[in-house]
């Protein structure tokens, strides 16, 4: 009787250790470019970490949070951009409880909460200053979650929650000329983080003026073809470091003001909205192209106007094209505010450096400038990343239905 | 026996007399630059009337009829859909496109759009329709063409024929007066074509009136009234589905449609 000669065992065709020897050690030339480039990564993580749990000096950057904050905000009123971040968390915790933990919002809440967690131990741990402040971040975050949660009709009073909160909170970081608590803080002194959101959002008004140019560039009438054309060019011809020049000179020029009572803020945003704007613009364009014309012919057979086509039928489409390419302009803009150092303003970016150059600073053995840029990295690297991973998030769930 | 001066006369299509005319062209012609893509085109058709056009491809068949919801201009000449001329006057025109409904070969549904919405965006945006009457035409309508289930899809989600359908029943839902098919079953797959000729033929059977560039001739021959042969520009020759089968005139029909047949 002849017996089936035994097989060898099957090959895991799945898990990770399949994946390992598919992808990483399939042939000797990708097991030495494998073991090769493990090794570097290790030895400069290691020498990373080292780094930064031994021999850094974090004194410095845990003192100065307020700067990194607001920067020159005064201290007595410190409690008034800490209520209007409160308020904000608490909202955006209502809005991802509502959309509930897999929305693009609940995603993104959460890398935030997990982001103030961490911060919060570090700052139990070692953070006097701000022992409270955020784990009370952390809570507050969590508070308007379960609320969302428990309550999902609160959705309706979002929308005008968070104008009053933009309304009052603008006005609450202003204050008054009166004195006391409500104690007048002129733009000019704001600084820090804060600044550096106040410009990002820039973004949102660029997005409207983009969509008009992008039409505009396509209108019929030569006039308005012309200086949409002209203003896309022309600011897209020209750095916006430049931009941030000309306006802090321009602006009250062409607006016939004095130059003092136009803060410096103020030019620095209308600059960086029009930069933004122009590419926008570009990107839109860029959309509206990939929209095929049956598209509005259709449209336009069924009876809508030229506007509701555009509206309805064309802008939807071309939008969604290019949500990749809008939001890696945000990220870059997010970026790119750091460069209004240059008129004179102090956002998150020269907070690091004028930090690293304090005389505490210059004590520490070594200067403290490497902990100070780190830190700061972090941050810009969360939020622009936690903005491409929603663009992501965003793609495929407009791609519902897509052909 | 063919005279060559005589069949570059301009042919006239005239829709038979004794019905309401619905659409009426007289004399059109119109150039793409240089280019004459149409040549003094007299077309009439009456209400209820099922008009087949086919020709080669560059003949002007689509120009022809993307002239009578103005998706193209014509230069001279004169359109009057159900009463009202076309000219720039965008009220005229806007009239004209609420009337007409229009097929294409590529469907054209919105992607954006679920089957529900591609259809009832017109009418409440045009019509101004309440949104449950619209759903409940819109449903009426998809029943019609035989995809009642496939309401709350994308399009990107259905076969071409099915999208086809979707469009036909979008069309239908804004109650035109005209039905306006450009090679609707061209860009299908042999195994479909019939689900949605059968759609057709069912609307002309009900007596829409219907211009339909096709080449369909099984089509033509079961509910067409007209067929209207054109070339480079011109319409060469009109006749009953029977006359193009059994004698067409022109040399060209011929060799026209034995490429067709
Ligand atoms: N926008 C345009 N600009 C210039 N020429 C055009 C334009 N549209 C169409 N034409 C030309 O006009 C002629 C008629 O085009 P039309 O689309 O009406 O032909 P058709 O009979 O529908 O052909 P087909 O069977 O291929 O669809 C063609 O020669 C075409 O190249
Ligand atoms: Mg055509």
């Amino acid at each position: 009787m002849a017996l089936i000669p035994p097989r060898p065992a099957p090959v895991p065709t799945s898990g990770p250790v399949y994946w390992l020897r598919r992808n990483l050690f399939s042939g000797p030339f990708n097991t030495v470019l494998t073991l090769v480039t493990g090794a570097v990564v290790a030895w400069a993580l290691y020498n990373l970490a080292t780094f930064v749990f031994v021999d850094a000096s974090w004194e410095q950057v845990w003192r100065n949070m307020k700067l990194f904050g607001v920067y020159r905000y005064p201290t007595q009123y410190l409690w008034r951009p800490l209520l209007v971040a409160g308020v904000m968390l608490g909202l955006m915790g209502a809005m991802s409880g509502v959309a509930g933990r897999r929305s693009i919002i609940g995603s993104a809440f959460f890398a935030l909460q997990g982001f103030v967690a961490l911060v919060s131990v570090v700052a139990v741990l070692f953070w006097p200053s701000v022992r409270f402040l955020w784990p009370m971040a952390l809570a507050i975050g969590f508070a308007g979650y379960l609320v969302g949660l428990r309550w999902p009709r609160v959705v309706r009073h979002l929308p005008w929650a968070w104008t009053v909160w933009l309304v009052g909170g603008a006005v609450l970081l202003l204050g008054v000329d009166s004195g006391g608590p409500f104690g007048r803080v002129p733009i000019r002194d704001w600084g820090g983080f804060l600044l550096t959101l106040i410009l990002f959002t820039g973004i949102v008004p660029s997005f409207p003026i983009g969509v008009a140019l992008a039409l505009g560039r396509q209108s019929k009438l030569p006039a308005i073809k012309y200086f949409c054309i002209g203003f896309i060019e022309v600011v897209r011809g020209a750095p916006l470091i430049m931009w941030l020049f000309i306006a802090s000179l321009l602006l009250p020029l062409i607006l016939d003001v004095d130059a003092n009572s136009l803060p410096a803020i103020m030019r620095a945003y209308v600059a960086i909205t029009l930069f933004s704007a122009a590419y926008m613009a570009e990107n839109v364009r860029g959309g509206l192209q990939a929209v095929p014309r049956g598209q509005s012919e259709a449209a336009r057979a069924l009876g809508l106007s030229a506007w509701q086509t555009t509206y309805l039928i064309v802008l939807p489409q071309a939008l969604r094209a290019v949500i990749p390419a809008i939001v890696g302009q945000a990220i870059g803009l997010f970026k790119d505010t750091s460069l209004v150092f240059i008129v004179g303003l102090v956002d998150f970016f020269k907070v690091a450096d004028i930090v690293s150059v304090q005389p505490e600073s210059l004590l520490v053995t070594g200067g403290v400038k490497l902990e100070v840029f780190l830190f700061i990295a972090a941050i810009y690297f969360f939020f622009a990343y936690r903005m491409s991973i929603a663009s992501r998030q965003l793609e495929r769930r407009l791609g519902v239905g897509e052909r | 026996m063919t005279d060559v001066a005589t069949a570059r006369q301009p042919v006239r299509a005239d829709a038979p007399a004794g019905g309401t005319k619905v659409i009426e062209m007289i004399g059109v012609n119109k150039w793409y630059g240089e280019f004459h893509v149409l040549k003094d085109i007299h077309l009439s058709v009456n209400k209820g009337e099922v008009v087949v056009v086919i020709g080669p491809s560059g003949s002007g068949k689509s120009t022809l009829i993307r002239c009578i919801n103005r998706l193209e201009e014509h230069q001279e000449g004169k359109i009057v859909v159900d009463g009202v001329e076309l000219t720039d006057d965008v009220r005229a025109i806007d009239q004209i496109r609420r009337e007409t409904g229009m097929v294409f070969q590529s469907f054209n549904l919105f992607p954006h759009l679920t089957v529900l919405d591609n259809i009832t965006l017109a009418p409440i945006r045009v019509r101004k329709w309440k949104k449950s009457k619209a759903e409940e035409r819109a449903r009426y309508f998809l029943e019609k063409v035989g995809i009642p289930e496939q309401a709350s899809k994308y399009p990107g989600q259905l076969s071409g024929g099915q999208q086809q359908r979707v469009a036909i029943a979008r069309s239908l839902t804004m109650e035109p007066k005209v039905m306006l098919f450009d090679e609707p079953t061209s860009a299908l797959d042999p195994e479909v074509i019939g689900e949605v000729l059968d759609v057709m033929v069912n609307l002309a059977k009900e007596g829409m009136t219907m211009v339909v560039v096709t080449h369909e001739m099984g089509f033509a021959r079961e509910v067409g009234d007209r067929v209207v042969f054109m070339d480079a520009g011109q319409i060469v020759e009109v006749g009953t589905p029977e006359h193009f089968f059994t004698n067409p005139h022109e040399e060209r029909t011929r060799a026209f449609l034995s490429k067709i047949l």
